[in-house]
């Protein structure tokens, strides 16, 4: 029972921080080096990867795809999709896909001449599963190793969170002692009370058997 | 519609949280009363106390605070579609 509790939460709390990895923004400083777009014909499960068509338009099983190839410092690529999160999930709010894509090819550059920007995203790239990171936004940073500051708002976010979940624990706790303990505790006395009325009589059965014994 | 999906659940959400919120303040303040009338005695019923001490409490400006739970979302997602649109 207790490895399995402990299963439990381990799993729960592993789900929690891919589920906030996934969700939560990052930033890459990487030289973008071309758009594009693709069709994209959504399977059953890697939909999940995906949002939904651009704010104002309809849901239909295949649609266009904005692209944006990237090069980082290390010489990897990445790729990055460009969607809009519209009012839907992840909540960031984000309408103006066309414009990033603009930005991006505003800011491509050739190697030798480097134009290094921080893209803010969400999400993996995973080439399994075809799914790419949203790109949200770019800023202009000074170089491949440009210092971005401390993640601000993943801080408050998380903080926030957590310290929401232990009041939520720590009343619940509370309100186990004082209200669900007593009530275990009495069935638990009740049930022990039986079991000492059963042994009471079973020797008193033998008692009396033991009368039908010789007298020694 | 989207927008409207969001604000409906929104506005399904940030009610639990405002009732949460302002029924165990309300029980707070009503138990500090009780407190207060134990610890200082004062000739008043303790009853009388406790009811006029809530009815100053339904007029201040407190409970009305947390009507922020509404306005305070609305806010932070007005500043995110300027910050991730706008700038």
């Amino acid at each position: 029972m207790q490895y399995i509790r402990w299963g439990f939460w381990i799993l729960f709390w592993l789900l929690f921080a891919s589920f906030a990895h996934y969700t939560l923004p990052q930033n890459d400083i990487v030289r973008v080096t071309g758009t594009e777009v693709i069709r994209k014909d959504f399977s059953g499960f890697s939909r999940l990867f995906y949002a939904q068509p651009d704010a104002g338009d309809s849901e239909a099983v295949n649609r266009d795809l904005r692209l944006i190839n990237t090069t980082q410092a290390n010489g990897r690529v990445m790729v990055y999709r460009n969607e809009d999160t519209g009012w839907g999930w992840p909540p960031y709010f984000k309408f103006d896909s066309s414009n990033v894509q603009a930005e991006a090819s505003e800011y491509s550059s050739a190697r030798g001449q480097e134009q290094w920007v921080a893209v803010r995203h969400y999400g993996w790239r995973n080439p399994f599963l075809s799914i790419y990171p949203n790109a949200i936004g770019f800023r202009v940073v000074d170089g491949p190793n440009a210092n971005l500051g401390l993640p601000w708002f993943n801080i408050i976010f998380l903080t926030t969170f957590f310290g929401l979940v232990l009041a939520i624990w720590y009343r619940w706790r509370r309100f186990r002692a004082a209200r669900i303990d007593p009530i275990i505790e009495d069935v638990q006395d009740g049930f022990d009370a039986a079991g000492d009325a059963v042994s009471s009589r079973g020797s008193r059965f033998k008692r009396w058997l033991d009368t039908w014994r010789a007298k020694s | 519609m989207a927008l409207i999906r969001v604000a409906a659940l929104g506005f399904v959400v940030l009610s639990v949280i405002y009732v949460l919120l302002s029924f165990s303040a309300r029980a707070a303040f009503r138990r500090k009363l009780r407190r207060e009338w134990d610890d200082e005695r004062p000739t008043q019923d303790r009853d009388a106390f406790v009811k006029q001490g809530m009815e100053d409490y339904d007029a201040s400006i407190r409970p009305k605070l947390f009507l922020g739970v509404y306005i305070l979302p609305v806010c932070v997602v007005i500043l995110m579609i300027y910050l991730t649109n706008f700038q």
